[in-house]
């Protein structure tokens, strides 16, 4: 297996840990805390950077919006080596403690996506690796961040399954999505966003490591407010400080786990 | 809230840590490793023993078989204070490095029952709480246990849904590949309670996790091709004494985790 077709990588090109946001803008940008880094590959939506950090070697992979190219990024990265994968993303809150700024180490997800499914059905859980989990943990600890260890919800849209009409256009709505993000908060699920599930899936049906961790952006529940109108350029909370942070967050990850396994 | 209308235990009965048997016979076989242990309630499958684990309240609660029983006993020990679960049960190998005697750590459940898909999605993961499974982890590496941290398959079958497993020969054809589509998605084991205890600890914000010892290989048939549990269950009194002391462990060194980070 050389040149894989649609992340043009081969073998060698990326480390055994790799961070993935899903914007190709975003991979400089985590790129830029590294000790040194250079881009490996950039087709289509997904951008590839390979370097090290505090001396671990790193590589980031943007896997584009949502689980079907996400699910792409996966299968040609395990291909070219990578063992060990860890979402770095932004999400919106279910819950009242999980405020703008927080992070959310993801230990599981629940599955609103299709593309998991077709690998395995869906009462298969989608669950992080232990290991990813703790090494987030003591990141989120050491770097002073707010942090929320829970479940998300990855759901295949970002305009739809909001409670009220004036999410999708033209004011399109279905009467099974008022109480979608009122329920899953009752389940107690803390986020919401677009790739963990299948990354987790993937991860643990291959015997690979997998992990989430995510900036909070918005609350969900209150995002478009009586009006229904959802206007995530406007109610979104974009500066760049939390991407920074979430950067940071993710690196440190990697460094924790590479630490940890040169000891183990 | 006073006394529990199935297990008959009251606030203050029980410590806030819990293991989970299913065969109330094991309970008094658990309790036997305590300082010091009382049985506080029997009523139906439901036998509990409550005591102190080296220093640490503890309490054993049987669940019966099955997720239906398990979930009563768990909305029940919510209600008496109960905040941390840990499901000690036998399971069934299903992968080649998983022996019989090696004990499963289980993280995370495949939903394959009835019970836990009436309180939430399917969709919704069965998954420990983390803090569990790293006590477990701790606990099987200080006994020297030879354990596997991974996925079960949680479901309400014992006698299918395998060829020549249920009465008479009946079988479906959705069965042939059932196991060997499971075992292709890297789970460990299958056993019949952990994914409710997760998805119902989960929703309720309390902690929840299971270990599992592996009493025999889910696909394995006698000459016949017939699937006996009695005569091939590994279920004698050395393996049993280990998956007792492995969840007697994990709560002790949870409890001392849970008081390190509290002072």
């Amino acid at each position: 297996m050389s040149l894989q077709y649609h992340l043009k990588l081969s073998p060698g090109d990326v480390a055994p840990y790799v961070l993935l946001p899903g914007d190709p803008g975003r991979v400089p940008l985590v790129a830029s805390l590294w000790d040194e880094s250079r881009v490996v590959a950039s087709n289509r939506e997904y951008v590839t950077f390979t370097g090290t950090y505090r001396g671990v070697p790193i590589s980031c992979t943007s896997t584009g919006i949502g689980c079907p190219s996400t699910a792409i990024a996966m299968e040609e990265l395990a291909r070219v080596g990578a063992t060990t994968f860890v979402r770095i993303g932004t999400c919106g809150s279910l819950q009242e403690r999980v405020r703008t700024g927080d992070i959310a180490i993801f230990d599981s997800a629940a599955r609103y996506d299709g593309t998991s499914s077709l690998y395995a059905p869906v009462g298969f859980p989608a669950v992080a690796d232990h290991d990813v989990v703790e090494a987030a943990v003591a990141a989120g600890r050491e770097l002073g961040y707010p942090f929320h260890v829970g479940t998300t919800r990855t759901a295949d849209t970002f305009y739809a399954l909001h409670p009220r009409p004036g999410s999708s256009f033209g004011d399109y709505w279905q009467s099974s999505w008022r109480d979608h993000f009122e329920d899953l908060r009752r389940m107690n699920v803390v986020a919401a966003e677009m790739e963990a599930s299948v990354i987790l899936v993937l991860a643990r049906i291959w015997g690979l490591r997998a992990g989430g961790v995510a900036v909070v952006l918005d609350d969900v529940l209150e995002v478009s407010g009586e009006s229904g109108r959802f206007d995530p350029q406007e109610q979104f909370e974009h500066g760049g400080d939390e991407i920074e942070r979430l950067a940071r967050m993710g690196s440190e990850v990697v460094r924790i786990l590479a630490e940890r396994d040169a000891a183990a | 809230m006073s006394l529990q209308y199935h297990v008959e235990l009251s606030p203050g009965d029980v410590a806030p840590s819990v293991l989970l048997p299913g065969d109330p016979g094991r309970v008094e076989v658990v309790a036997s490793l305590w300082d010091e242990a009382r049985q506080v309630a029997s009523n139906r499958e439901y036998v509990t023993f409550t005591g102190t684990y080296r220093g640490v309240p503890i309490s054993c609660t049987s669940t019966g078989i099955g997720s239906p029983s398990t979930a009563i006993a768990l909305e029940e020990l919510a209600r008496v204070g109960a905040n941390t679960f840990v499901r000690i049960g036998t399971c069934g190998s299903l992968q080649d490095r998983v022996r019989v005697g090696d004990v499963a750590i289980v993280d995370s459940a495949i939903r394959a029952d009835g019970t836990s898909a009436l309180y939430a999605p399917v969709a919704f993961p069965a998954v420990a709480h983390h803090e569990v499974v790293d006590a477990a982890i701790e606990a099987a590496r200080d006994l020297g246990v030879r354990a596997h941290v991974g996925t079960s398959f949680s479901t309400d079958l014992f006698y299918v849904p395998e060829p020549g497993s249920a009465f008479g020969g009946y079988e479906q054809s959705a069965w042939r590949e059932r196991y060997a589509d499971v075992a292709r998605t890297n789970a460990l084991v299958a056993e019949m309670e952990a994914g409710v205890l997760m998805v119902l600890s989960r929703i309720w914000g309390l902690r929840g996790g299971a270990i599992a010892l592996v009493a025999d290989v889910a696909e394995e048939r006698d000459e016949a091709g017939v699937w006996d549990p009695q005569a091939s269950f590994d279920v004698s009194e050395e393996p049993i004494d280990r998956l007792a002391r492995m969840g007697c462990e994990t709560i002790r060194i949870l409890t001392e985790r849970d008081r390190m980070r509290r002072a």
